[in-house]
């Protein structure tokens, strides 16, 4: 097949290891997440259906999505996760974000810091510098119009911090002293905003290794609205790979979308939303490690243990 | 002009932990306008960088005092915390060495009327980290109840005498034998000169870049954390930090 092409991360170079090599330290279950299988094991298998994307038998809580412990993965190429880790309707996530702010207290600022720096660090494990068939770790970030921008914003401001080189595609940007405060701290660390997103797929492959999708998040509805409509058709072209931030941008919350965007990353944001089950790239992480345990708890998050102080979690 | 490691000596004195070749040491001042800059040329606002910085220090306390290294049965952290932007960083810090798996109890007698630090001290409660109504009144009921001390009390904007009840705090403190870890600056210290009849922490977390006051430092850990300083800005202040690891937000000095 030959040498990937420029602007491309060689593949085989990544040191994250493959789904068919995982990590042990990684992957190992701690005490709580056993304990939570033993009571899953317990309780026994309940009638239900079937798993509606592959068709295996499987007994399942028809309140929650749930994976049961006798079934390892969803499907061939679906992260799932460890067993137990709850998979949110859009609802759900809503609701857990809104408590963060109005019963914890949390900034939006925050939280965005956390989020955004889960972004990167995440980025980073999956696709190091030296990866990059580049001469430079060149990543485009394409920030939508509400949170998931400013999400994309903090990203790309830690990959700057990280040695890599981000340019920000941002064109509609609202006008709140956050926002601003993110666009201005990007330009005062040299990263370039684009006036107009590049006009072709072939484009982006040719400048960039990896291209980060902070569109839109776990609030989409509805139609996409331009300049977005555009920039997906051609994000959907590109070779390059793309990582997406909570949501693949284009995608129903929940359900998907199969003629949609198709990343290579995932970085599910407090929890993943069921919109994750249909996610079939090959690196999926958990990233904004501020949720507290009563609030994992209330809403039975199962979220499997971080790595010592890590604020992200490779789930595949 | 400048208080510099120069490469022909590794340290700056017996124990003082001194830092890669050339890693300046910030006067005050210095200090203040970095700070100052961060917030009006770059915009960034207090939350963020306090998050980072409290981030910064609890994965420090990690790294260092992991919770298997101590022989309570739980791994309890006094962090007792001063009425200023050391005190949130500390507010911070307690958050999240929570999340890491400590059991911290936080100490915080002045507490500004400010949104930043009302929010910060909800964070803590909602997240069941106890508020102690009054400092344990002897060093040895420290030492029994916790394994580690975390100094959030004063930082690089410290000048003058030590207002009540700080002063009989870090009397206190000065007499406990379970480790120390001081935010920025060992709290009571003049910021660039140190105090040598005053607190001696087993751990520094230098904020940004360490203070003037690091070159005093006798304990077995400094580490420097607050991985949000541009280029542009440690090449204005020839700041000389190393290299961070990877993605890691705290870099081990000594």
């Amino acid at each position: 097949m030959g040498a990937p092409p420029r602007g491309r991360p060689c593949l085989r170079a990544c040191s994250v290891p493959s789904r068919a090599e995982p990590s042990r330290s990684r992957r190992m279950p701690g005490p709580r997440a056993l304990l939570g299988l033993g009571l899953l094991v317990a309780a026994g298998v309940r009638a239900g259906g079937r798993c509606p994307n592959r068709g295996w038998d499987r007994s399942w809580d028809r309140d929650r999505e749930r994976c049961r412990p006798h079934r390892a993965m969803h499907g061939p190429n679906a992260g799932s996760g460890p067993r137990g880790l709850r998979f949110l309707g859009q609802d759900e996530a809503q609701a857990i974000d809104q408590e963060l702010f109005t019963e914890y207290k949390f900034s939006v600022d925050q939280l965005m810091e956390l989020a955004g720096l889960s972004c990167a660090t995440a980025i980073a494990k999956a696709y190091p510098p030296s990866s990059f068939t580049t001469s430079q770790p060149a990543v485009l970030v394409v920030c939508g119009p509400g949170n998931n921008g400013g999400d994309g914003l903090v990203c790309a401001r830690h990959l700057k911090m990280f040695g890599y080189q981000p340019t920000v595609y941002y064109p509609k940007r609202p006008n709140k002293p956050l926002f601003e405060g993110l666009t201005t701290q990007c330009q005062k660390m040299d990263i370039p905003f684009l006036p107009e997103f590049p006009a072709e797929a072939a484009l982006i492959d040719e400048l960039y290794g990896l291209v980060v999708d902070a569109i839109f998040g776990f609030s989409f509805k509805g139609a996409v609205r331009e300049p977005f409509g555009s920039i997906l058709s051609t994000l959907e072209r590109i070779t390059v790979p793309i990582a997406s931030i909570d949501i693949p941008s284009g995608w129903d919350v929940e359900k998907g979308k199969a003629d949609g965007l198709q990343p290579d990353m995932l970085i599910s944001l407090t929890a993943p939303k069921k919109a994750a089950m249909h996610f079939a790239g090959r690196y999926h992480f958990l990233g904004g490690r501020f949720v507290p345990a009563a609030l994992q708890e209330k809403y039975t998050l199962n979220l499997p243990p971080y790595p010592e102080t890590d604020c992200v979690l490779q789930l595949t």
